[in-house]
């Protein structure tokens, strides 16, 4: 167990004030791999971070790198380093001293530090760049200059805080990219923490999708996006629609009791519950036929969104909208059938 | 319709004058008390009076033969060097902490931190005279010794510090901090090596400011300096008393001349750190 996890959390918790900002978390990251914690905002997935880190103070639990308990040590005796949101480069340093200072601190001598400070700014491609202040660099340079400071004394786990967030697209796109092929290079142990699920999507070995304080559930990003393991998981991946419906002794009806022209391949339990489905696994219309599950819908209004137009439909008080490629010949106010296969839909009560 | 055009150019050509005519006004207001005495300084004549009919630097040199006003310069400077270094120290530290830490009753506190600064110079000087009057320290009489005044001046220089760092310090990017944390370096080195050089400009400023506020005190000098001790200013008012050559000209403008070369320090650091930080 001792040389198998690189970084370890068992039953960790954290409150402020009455506010329980991460509750009851246990995680594992085996050497080498890249766990990323997704979730939305006050998830309690940059706590975590920040107590992997030091920066704030366990309330229970045990934190262990290497097999060994840090979480009573101070930030500056941890073999963490952070990767902030934004850069945290030291302004006054040059970016070849502000990638020596971790070395400096560890006290690694002059010929290999100078080595090691070499083989970092290489490694993120900003070699000639020794010599310039972070205020000479652009946004995607300075998060560069902060990986390679992290990168350059090797620490036990990368631990990166939303570091592509305060970029624009394309250079977040460009940089992720980057932090995939370093890992795919040098095999680093990683958490990362972001609130983008296509930035969790593309870089990890594995995902933890947290709501609340806790982790909804945890595994490779595939298994995440294909077999959601709750309701929240579900919602929080990908886009969905939900139905929610209410199926009464004979009839399925909206929640207002109005019935609507909803077939099923399999029956849904009695009572109310919520259907939900990928509207990019919605067929409309004539490619709606012969699929098992289908719902009669008046189309309510068209968005075009490039590749895509986007039709919203309406049944009764059900709302569900579906993309196609192009117009499907039918204009606002026909009624047309959306039809879906089973395993694209989940059903929550 | 011409009217209203006509009125509209005139105004901003009234505003201008109006504006150029204050701003001559004030500089003229600020510099010419400096001017006057530099001037009089190069005054021949025995006494301090106009006109000036002849042209000399004889109470410059005058000014550096004279042990008694050589000392008093050096009394001076000692004191505004201790006074300095011991506010700016204990105000940052004080900041810092300040900035930092939860501190109970953190409003009263800093109340009274900034009380000396309102407190008239008597009180003060009074006050530790009556204090330390009697207290000697390894057999020297703590009354009329240089550290004693340091000690006094910095009661009206740590306010300062304190209240120009404290707002220094929240300008800190604290990520930047952790940072440092993060990669292995202890709350000293931290401190020393990120911290007070993100804040340079405010511990120059402190410091310059600290020198220039003992530089400049004259009541608590007063009452705290002998003979041996006395100030620059407290020799002027002493001399004044009996003799108003143009020497004392010359001891305003030396006074004179170290703010102003405080300040141009405090320009040319503030203009350094822009220049490093903001984007070539």
């Amino acid at each position: 167990m001792t040389e198998r996890t690189a970084l370890e959390l068992e039953s960790v918790r954290r409150c402020f004030g009455s506010v329980v900002a991460v509750d009851d978390v246990s995680l594992s990251v085996a050497p080498g791999e890249f766990v990323t914690l997704l979730g939305p905002s006050g998830s309690g997935k940059t706590s975590t971070l920040r107590l992997i880190g030091g920066f704030e103070e366990l309330d229970a639990g045990a934190i262990r790198i290497k097999g060994e308990r840090i979480d009573h040590l101070p930030p500056y005796r941890r073999d963490t380093a952070t990767i902030f949101q934004s850069g945290a480069l030291f302004p006054h340093k040059t970016v070849a001293e502000n990638v020596a200072y971790g070395l400096r601190m560890r006290k690694v001598e002059r010929p290999e530090r100078d080595e090691r400070i070499r083989q970092a700014l290489e490694i993120v491609r900003l070699q000639g760049y020794e010599d310039r202040y972070p205020s000479q660099l652009s946004g995607g340079q300075k998060q560069r200059v902060a990986l390679a400071r992290s990168l350059a004394v090797r620490p036990a786990i990368l631990l990166f805080d939303e570091p592509l967030s305060a970029l624009d697209l394309s250079l977040r796109l460009q940089l992720r990219g980057e932090i995939k092929r370093l890992h795919d290079e040098l095999k680093f142990s990683a958490i990362y923490v972001t609130h983008d699920q296509g930035e969790a999507m593309a870089m990890s070995s594995r995902v933890a999708v947290m709501n609340k304080g806790r982790i909804e559930q945890i595994d490779r990003p595939e298994k995440i996006f294909h077999g959601p393991a709750n309701e929240f998981v579900f919602t929080f991946i990908g886009e969905s629609c939900c139905l929610p419906v209410r199926r009464g002794a004979s009839e399925v009806t909206d929640r207002n009791g109005q019935a609507v022209a909803l077939i099923l391949q399999n029956s849904l339990p009695e009572g109310d519950s919520r259907l939900y489905i990928r509207p990019s696994r919605l067929k409309l219309a004539a490619e709606a036929q012969g699929l098992p599950n289908r719902l009669t819908a008046t189309i309510h209004f068209i968005e075009f969104l490039g590749d895509m137009h986007r039709y919203h439909l309406k049944a009764g008080a059900l709302e569900v909208f579906a993309d196609h490629a192009g117009p499907i010949g039918h204009d606002v106010g026909a009624l047309i059938d959306v039809g879906w296969r089973s395993e694209d839909m989940k059903v929550f009560r | 319709m011409s009217d209203v055009l006509a009125r509209r150019g005139f105004e901003p050509v009234m505003l201008k004058a109006l504006g150029a005519a204050f701003i001559v006004f004030i500089v003229a207001y600020i510099l010419i008390p400096v001017l006057v005495t530099l001037v009089m300084s190069f005054n021949d004549a025995a006494m301090i009076r106009f006109p000036i009919n002849a042209w000399s630097l004889k109470w410059y040199q005058d000014f550096f033969a004279s042990p008694q006003w050589t000392d008093a310069l050096k009394s001076s400077v000692i004191i505004a060097t201790g006074t300095a270094i011991i506010s700016t120290v204990s105000g940052i530290l004080a900041a810092w902490a300040f900035e930092r830490f939860p501190i109970p009753f953190k409003n009263a506190l800093y109340l009274l931190i900034m009380l000396p600064l309102f407190m008239p110079g008597v009180v003060l000087g009074l006050g530790i005279a009556m204090t330390f009057g009697g207290v000697q320290i390894a057999g020297v009489n703590l009354y009329g010794s240089r550290a004693l005044v340091m000690i006094a001046h910095s009661l009206w220089a740590m306010p300062l510090v304190f209240m120009l760092m404290e707002a220094t310090f929240r300008t800190v990017d604290y990520r930047v901090v952790e940072a440092s944390y993060d990669l292995g370096a202890n709350p000293l080195r931290t401190f020393i090596e990120i911290v007070v050089p993100m804040v340079s400009t405010g511990v120059i400023s402190s410091a310059l400011f600290a020198f220039v506020i003992s530089l400049n005190e004259f009541v608590m000098a007063l009452f705290l300096t002998d003979r041996d001790t006395q100030t620059l200013p407290v020799l002027m008012w002493l001399s004044l008393r009996s003799a108003g050559t143009p020497r004392l000209a010359v001891a305003s403008v030396i006074l004179a001349l170290t703010v102003f070369a405080c300040l141009a320090i405090i320009m040319v650091w503030y203009v350094r750190q822009l220049r490093k930080v903001s984007r070539n």
